[in-house]
């Protein structure tokens, strides 16, 4: 089972419209774009980690997009080929001169290597603060920015922006497998890496309700 | 079907996600119902999934839809606009030659008043003008300064026959309609330099 993606308009009516804009209407753009310019940003956030450059290569995306529409096929999605422009943009930017210098801590393991989660069965013993909304933000942005590239990229795409495995293997270029492997992978460290700092979270009582969930 | 430890935390990531067949999916939740290391690690997953998967995790920099849709206005609407413009300066352009052209024809077709001491008429009254049968002037019926027959034309019809407005007559019914004497300044000074002649 795969997740539909939640915010793609039928794959019709888009290309409806992109026909539209390709004879003229250049002001649908903006209704093209409109249910994807939040995943644009964060893909670039993702890969970046800094929001001005991010910002700045999701306009970017936007306009290459707007310039080779007439080289988008229907074949694909529209939100797909977007992503990887967008993801392509900033891999660019980050080559320019934003490489990453710092090495993830995260990184010392190869993808078919077995990852052995940590044990917490005493993680409520650890003194829990109470933890804004805001700070727990923080804590999750700082521990996805953590993990290396290949992971926050499927990891973002999957589970920020509820892109199918297809899709997301599709806009990373990479095999289905592969954004399985990724995805294990970056749920389990950031598993590890959250959890003694979101004590109180994890207890069972936070259980997500059946039924509410994509996964249940 | 008996898994281990490795089995489900090589799995559980597609366990939550229902990607499993159903007898892995079995074997699974056997394992996981005895084994509190292991319902850790998918008690944590599911609430990394909710936590991350929260809409509200990644907030847009303030004004970014402004400054994206800034940006993308000089592409997106600028070869429209420079049709519109295109169009606009036509159109432009055009309006004033034809404006130009019908200045020179009236400039040509303009009267020339009937009484050479005349000032033509430079606002007009909208109503019916007196003519005096022979006279270059036009009046407002019952001026004292008329004599002898007259018909009734309009205004402008009397402009365009070369008849000049009476300084009297029509100067008061201007300003009784509330509109006052510039029209009737050229006149003024007409008269001074027909005094002077």
């Amino acid at each position: 089972m795969t997740l539909a993606p939640r915010s793609d308009p039928g794959h019709e009516q888009e290309a409806a419209l992109i026909g539209r804009i390709q004879s003229g209407e250049r002001e649908l753009f903006y209704e093209l774009i409109q249910p994807y310019e939040r995943r644009v940003f964060v893909i670039a956030f993702t890969i970046l980690r800094n929001e001005a450059d991010a910002e700045d290569v999701a306009q970017d995306a936007f306009l290459k997009a707007f310039k080779y529409l007439a080289q988008f096929r229907s074949e694909s999605r529209f939100s797909t080929w977007l992503i990887q422009v967008a993801i392509n943009e900033a891999r660019q930017r980050q080559r320019k001169g934003h490489p990453e210098i710092m090495r993830p801590i995260t990184d010392q393991e190869n993808e078919d290597g077995t990852y052995t989660p940590r044990d917490f069965t005493d993680w409520r013993e650890i003194p829990s603060e109470a933890l804004e909304r805001k700070e727990i933000r923080e804590k999750l942005v700082a521990a996805l920015g953590s993990l290396a590239q290949k992971y926050r990229e499927v990891f973002v795409l999957r589970d920020v922006e509820h892109m199918s495995i297809e899709d997301t293997a599709q806009a990373l270029g990479i095999s289905a497998g592969a954004v399985k492997t990724r995805l294990l992978r970056a749920r389990l460290m950031l598993r590890d890496l959250l959890s003694p700092g979101l004590d109180g979270i994890w207890t069972p009582n936070s259980r997500i309700p059946k039924g509410t969930k994509p996964w249940s | 079907m008996v898994v281990t430890c490795e089995d489900v935390w090589r799995e559980i990531s597609n366990y939550v996600d229902g990607d499993v067949d159903p007898a892995l999916k079995q074997a699974l939740e056997e394992h996981l119902a005895k084994c509190p290391h292991c319902q850790s690690v998918r008690d944590g997953m599911c609430n990394v999934i909710e936590l991350y998967g929260d809409k509200t995790m990644f907030s847009l920099p303030v004004g970014f839809y402004p400054r994206l849709h800034g940006r993308l206005a000089d592409q997106v609407e600028a070869r429209s606009m420079s049709r519109r413009a295109w169009l606009v300066s036509v159109g432009v352009t055009g309006a004033l030659a034809a404006s130009a052209v019908c200045a020179a024809a009236l400039d040509r077709f303009v009267p020339r008043p009937l009484s050479e001491m005349s000032q033509p008429a430079r606002r007009l009254p909208q109503r019916l003008v007196a003519i005096v049968d022979g006279g270059k002037m036009f009046h407002v019926p019952g001026c004292p300064f008329m004599h002898g027959t007259y018909h009734m034309v309009t205004a402008e019809e009397a402009v365009r026959e070369g008849y000049a407005p009476c300084t009297r007559c029509m100067r008061d019914a201007l300003r009784s309609a509330g509109k006052v004497t510039p029209d009737f300044e050229g006149e003024e000074s007409a008269s001074g330099a027909t005094e002077e002649k």
